[in-house]
């Protein structure tokens, strides 16, 4: 027997959290799928300073787990480590399995599976990931203490991750396509002041190279086009997010670049289906802007059930 | 940590790992490390599902590094894979699926 719900919001980061939130306090029976733990891409930011409330800066997995503890407060379950392993989103009630064994129905979803990071979709990319390749500086950072490591990337999540990195390394060369940062000027600025932290400008990597793990780093000179190789303990990826939307392929639009097209009430095409968050198809994402993709989810969802009631 | 899953030590890799009659998972895990809590229940629930047939093990990095490091591990969470003493498979690591554990378990018995 299935077990029902009035909503399921799929994604436990700032949007589906705040979405869970909204939903419980109007007594909505809700629950949150995740694949991991609570927090989204906010659990593994070292540091969060532009969420407001928080004049002091929050580390990021303080924050997730405070969403967390907020919505379910209310009464919303949170399933963490779940896969969804069957599904159907089209149908009047929507249906999930859960690790090829639980069954829920819900008449209304909300997709919030936000985004992961871009791959650099460059030779060696597969073979070394894990093996001195990463994407996450709180997961790995301690892994190359006293290392000369790369970032790659020179927007906010490349420069803020590169200046943690260096409670750790020996010395952080970041990689950059253009001649100047893409990061807030605060943060650059503090980077660019940092001895720790050297910056290799209008570079591109073109390959990693090595035997067991990542030795060698080829990059290209954007401006001469000269190629040459750079020894390296460990290379850090911070090139932007690509939307996680497997689960709504075939199922809503997508746009050109994956993302989900919505209406201004966070609606899809297909009734009872919404998308909030980084998935969306929008042009600022934010913790902020997802935890209001959240919130106005959650309140069309609650005139969607009343209608539909009625 | 359930009954199925043992925690071992560099010094019990020799033995433990490449001595081992059944096939072997090791967890390469580590503190303050989001990806693997979230591995941790998956990891139980298959090395559940496979008790008896395959070893499930769990090697915490701050205390091994050097371990780590002859493995060439420098990620948490990273599964590596072994039968008959040597490391079959690719390794997985980061954000793991329930079901990618299964479907490289079930590699490891055919």
């Amino acid at each position: 027997m299935a077990e029902k719900f009035d909503l399921v919001v799929v994604g436990a980061g700032p949007a589906g959290l705040t979405a869970a939130l909204y939903a419980a306090r109007a007594r909505l029976r809700t629950i949150v799928l995740d694949e991991g733990l609570p927090g989204g891409q906010v659990k593994t930011t070292h540091k969060v300073s532009n969420y407001p409330g928080f004049p002091e800066d929050v580390k990021g997995s303080e924050l997730a787990l405070l969403f967390a503890k907020q919505a379910e407060r209310f009464g919303a379950r949170i399933a963490r480590a779940i896969e969804i392993t069957d599904m159907d989103l089209a149908a009047k009630d929507k249906r999930f399995v859960l690790d090829e064994e639980e069954e829920i129905v819900a008449p209304a979803v909300i997709v919030a599976t936000g985004a992961k990071p871009r791959p650099l979709g460059i030779p060696g990319e597969t073979e070394f990931r894990g093996r001195g390749l990463s994407y996450c500086a709180t997961c790995d950072g301690a892994y190359f203490e006293g290392k000369n490591i790369h970032v790659v990337g020179g927007g906010n999540s490349a420069v803020e991750e590169s200046l943690f990195l260096t409670q750790f390394a020996e010395s952080v060369t970041i990689i950059h396509q253009f001649d100047q940062f893409q990061a807030e000027a605060g943060t650059a600025k503090e980077a660019l002041e940092n001895p720790k932290i050297k910056v290799l400008w209008s570079h591109e990597p073109r390959a990693f190279l090595g035997d067991a793990s990542v030795e060698r780093l080829r990059v290209e000179n954007l401006k001469t086009h000269e190629m040459h190789e750079l020894g390296t303990d460990g290379v850090f990826v911070f090139v932007g997010m690509v939307p996680r939307t497997e689960l709504l392929k075939g199922v809503v639009p997508l746009d050109k670049w994956g993302c989900v097209e919505t209406d201004e009430s966070m609606a899809t095409a297909v009734p009872g289906l919404y998308a909030a968050g980084d998935i969306r198809a929008k042009k600022f994402r934010q913790i902020t802007t997802a935890v209001a993709d959240g919130t106005i989810a959650a309140l069309a969802v609650q005139k969607f059930l009343r209608e539909s009631r009625s | 940590m359930s009954a199925n899953i043992r925690e071992i030590q560099t010094t019990d890799y020799d033995r433990d790992v490449l001595g081992a009659n059944e096939p072997v998972v090791v967890d390469f895990f580590s503190t303050e490390c989001p990806p693997c809590e979230a591995l941790a229940p998956k990891y139980e629930a298959v090395a559940a599902q496979f008790e008896g047939r395959v070893q499930f093990l769990k090697v915490f990095r701050q205390g091994n590094r050097e371990l780590a490091a002859k493995l060439g591990v420098t990620s948490s969470p990273t599964l590596i894979f072994f039968k008959g003493g040597k490391e079959v498979g690719n390794r997985l690591t980061g954000d793991i699926k329930r079901s990618d554990i299964k479907a490289a378990v079930e590699a490891l018995l055919v």
